[in-house]
């Protein structure tokens, strides 16, 4: 494609994107003639918005959601969310919208205030994926979509026994690494590699200098490094 | 990454652009994605008219690409720093003279407690 984008003369996104489809959200380039969003992005956030909404490790889904919703209030406005400790709150509200104010100390303050390590953690992906979900829509010029109904169900419990302290805040399985930073909720680590293969590069391809999609790697480095200066992330 | 690709694909790159908006990162439409990073994450007004920039550089799928990357890092960023994730010694080395002329260090919250 060159030149200009097409408004679309329906809708009032400038890409033609259609998130929403039975409450779920989906995206589809098609629309206005346009071209199509690889499948296996959309794949990934349609996956992304739903397991946001359904019960995790150790919050049900109707609290995921309520973080999730801390998260996008501190970064759009919005109105509150309920259900939730005030520590979740602090924690959803911080990492969303000002994440380089991290500090161990805070963190250790949370987690005996009584967040607990497994609940944090499980925050920490939860705040990473929807801020990261609603910058991908908000890229392609459309507006923040509602999350989808909450998925009734206790939490699993699926806490990995293996974890350990180590050189990071939070407890590890396999020693610290940026690829195991979630490991303590198995479930949570997963959905983050899951998430980092379509939208920038699987774990495995990364060690592939040369690795082009529709832009070359010099060029996805220059916005991941712009994007880390922009959240002073010195990792 | 990106001192390692580009020397590697041996496109050259000036990494300075990563941290000083004026200076072209030289890349093939390195000014325009840089220019579309900084409205997405900005929040700004401006992200329909930087991103017409990099879809008339590197097409569609290069856009599509782009906030993909920006909503990855996005992503990892939050949870390096969630999760105080520390630098290795080894990478530390490695990127001293890069750490040193953006002053990256400044960015390094990792090791207070």
């Amino acid at each position: 494609m060159s030149g200009p984008i097409p408004a679309s003369p329906r809708r009032s996104g400038y890409l033609g994107v259609v998130i929403t489809t039975g409450g779920v959200p989906v995206l589809s380039g098609q629309e206005g003639g346009q071209p199509s969003i690889r499948r296996d992005v959309t794949d990934n956030l349609a996956r992304t918005f739903a397991n946001l909404a359904a019960p995790g490790a150790s919050w049900t889904g109707e609290e995921r959601l309520a973080i999730a919703t801390e998260a996008r209030r501190a970064r759009s406005g919005g109105p509150a969310a309920d259900g939730v400790p005030a520590e979740a709150v602090e924690a959803a509200r911080t990492l969303a919208d000002r994440p380089a104010a991290a500090r161990r100390t805070w963190v250790e303050r949370l987690v005996a205030g009584g967040l607990g390590y497994p609940r944090y953690v499980e925050l920490v992906g939860i705040v990473s994926r929807v801020v990261a979900a609603d910058t991908f829509v908000a890229a392609l010029g459309r507006a923040v979509e509602p999350l989808p109904p909450a998925v009734p169900g206790e939490p699993t419990g699926d806490i990995a026994d293996g974890a350990r302290p180590g050189k990071g805040w939070v407890p590890m399985v396999g020693g610290t690494s940026i690829t195991q930073a979630l490991s303590l909720i198995p479930a949570e680590n997963a959905e983050l590699e899951r998430f980092h293969g379509p939208m920038y590069l699987t774990f495995e391809e990364m060690s592939q200098p040369t690795i082009a999609r529709g832009l070359t790697r010099p060029q996805m480095e220059v916005l991941a490094a712009r994007t880390s200066a922009f959240n002073e992330c010195f990792y | 990454m990106l001192s390692w690709s580009s020397e590697i694909s041996q496109v050259p790159v000036d990494v300075r652009a990563i941290t000083d908006p004026k200076i072209d990162p030289l890349i093939p439409g390195g000014v325009a994605l840089l220019r579309f990073a900084d409205a997405v994450l900005a929040q700004s007004d401006d992200i329909r008219g930087t991103a017409e920039l990099v879809a008339a550089e590197l097409g569609w799928s290069g856009l599509v690409d782009a906030a993909a990357v920006i909503a990855n890092f996005q992503m990892m960023n939050r949870v390096a720093d969630g999760t105080g994730m520390p630098t290795g010694r080894g990478s530390r080395v490695r990127n001293a003279a890069l750490i040193e002329m953006l002053g990256l260090d400044r960015f390094d919250h990792t090791d207070e407690s």
